[in-house]
């Protein structure tokens, strides 16, 4: 069950036996219908989400207007980091894309893991510097490439992105019109078909 | 480092806006930093240079930018107390994607690369340090992305100007201007508006 959170762990530390016991008797496991909303806007995150399967969304509402930030698929982190790390009440929604079962951790069994041993202490500054360097990374792409290279970034690190998200949230999420984005799209599958050995 | 009593009790009131932290580990800190002297319009980290400090700002300016083209988009504007660095660079030792310059005569008191993993090594609690400090400089991070993103141009001007009054007589109009996201045309515009309403 917990194979996938070993192998992202395993970036950060060599995990023992006794930290997986630790791991298992610490996290919750839970499990969302296509949709379903694990943290509202105004609700406190109580969790840090790995994504074990399916696939989750964050975003926010500017007017009616949906604006994504986060598009995580099966491997990955995701919550509504400031709300869970402050404790103040969520700007953001997170949801299910697709049926969706995570492991969660709360603030206070993630203090204890963390605060277990040495080794762990390194792992948390390096989980955290990762966060942050997401966050920096995902700002200055926002602004040195244009939207066609965001567009083709994507995909290319995360092709399979296109059969399982709804078009409209990869505009949204690489901030991207959706005619533009659409547009795109047709280019590179006409692309593709015309050239098919390239590469 | 060589620093008198009053510089000192500026450092831990400074640390202490990003993290709790007691004046003996700020002085265990301090133990591994070095204050550093710039004159106003000195790059400090160039574009594709590898970044080796992490820095305070003790009195002075710094902006951090990326360019695009022509155009030089201001991503920080530091003062005293604001970290600032080439943080990907930094943080990665890979080349920097950002330019780092002063604007005013600037001292900055310095933790280099090679000091930060010798801290690590050898100073108890550098890891929980160093997490909380990351942590603190992500919820920065993220907050200033949700306002990019949510407010309005008027809405980041008005906020802006509020909370950092001081600021539009020490930065040049064209860098406060960029790193708001709004056109210098109409930065000016809203300036005047202010005045206005004021008098």
């Amino acid at each position: 069950m917990l194979r996938g959170l070993k192998a992202y762990l395993s970036q950060y530390i060599e995990l023992s036996a006794a930290d997986d016991l630790m791991l298992s008797q610490l996290l919750e496991v839970r499990t969302y219908d296509k949709k379903a909303r694990l943290t509202d806007i105004g609700e406190t995150e109580l969790y840090l989400n790995f994504v074990l399967t399916g696939m989750l969304r964050k975003y926010f509402f500017r007017g009616k207007e949906e604006i994504i930030t986060h598009i995580t698929p099966e491997g990955s982190i995701l919550a509504s980091g400031t709300s869970f790390f402050t404790k103040q009440p969520s700007k953001f929604i997170v949801e299910a894309i697709e049926p969706t079962t995570v492991v969660s951790l709360n603030h206070d069994n993630l203090e204890k893991i963390l605060s277990s041993s040495p080794k762990w202490e390194r792992a948390g500054r390096l989980l955290v510097q990762d966060f942050f360097l997401d966050k920096e990374y995902w700002l200055l792409d926002s602004i040195r490439y244009t939207p066609r290279e965001r567009f083709l970034h994507l995909m290319k690190e995360r092709p399979d992105l296109l059969q399982r998200v709804p078009q409209k949230y990869l505009a949204s999420y690489l901030n991207i019109k959706p005619e533009t984005f659409s547009r795109l799209k047709h280019l590179m599958l006409a692309k593709k078909k015309s050239v098919p050995a390239k590469k | 480092m060589n620093i008198n009593n009053l510089s000192f009790q500026d450092i831990v009131e400074y640390l202490q806006r990003y993290f709790p932290v007691t004046e003996e580990q700020a002085e265990m800190m301090m133990g591994y930093c070095e204050m550093r002297h710039f004159d106003k319009k000195v790059v400090i980290v160039d574009e594709g240079e590898v970044d080796t400090y992490l820095n305070m700002v003790m009195k002075g300016l710094v902006r951090k930018f990326v360019r695009k083209g022509k155009n030089e988009i201001t991503l920080q504007l530091a003062t005293e107390g604001h970290i600032i660095d080439s943080d990907i660079s930094f943080l990665k030792q890979e080349p920097s994607l950002v330019v780092v310059e002063t604007i005013e005569p600037t001292t900055l008191v310095s933790l280099s690369r090679k000091k930060m993993d010798e801290a690590l090594e050898k100073m108890p609690g550098a890891d929980r340090m160093g997490r909380q400090l990351l942590l603190a400089m992500f919820l920065k991070k993220d907050e200033r992305h949700y306002k990019l993103l949510q407010h309005t141009t008027r809405e980041r001007f008005v906020e802006y100007v509020h909370n950092h009054p001081h600021m539009l007589q020490r930065v040049p109009q064209k860098y406060l201007a960029s790193y708001l996201n709004i056109k210098p045309e109409t930065f000016s515009r809203l300036k005047h508006l202010v005045r206005k309403s004021k008098s």
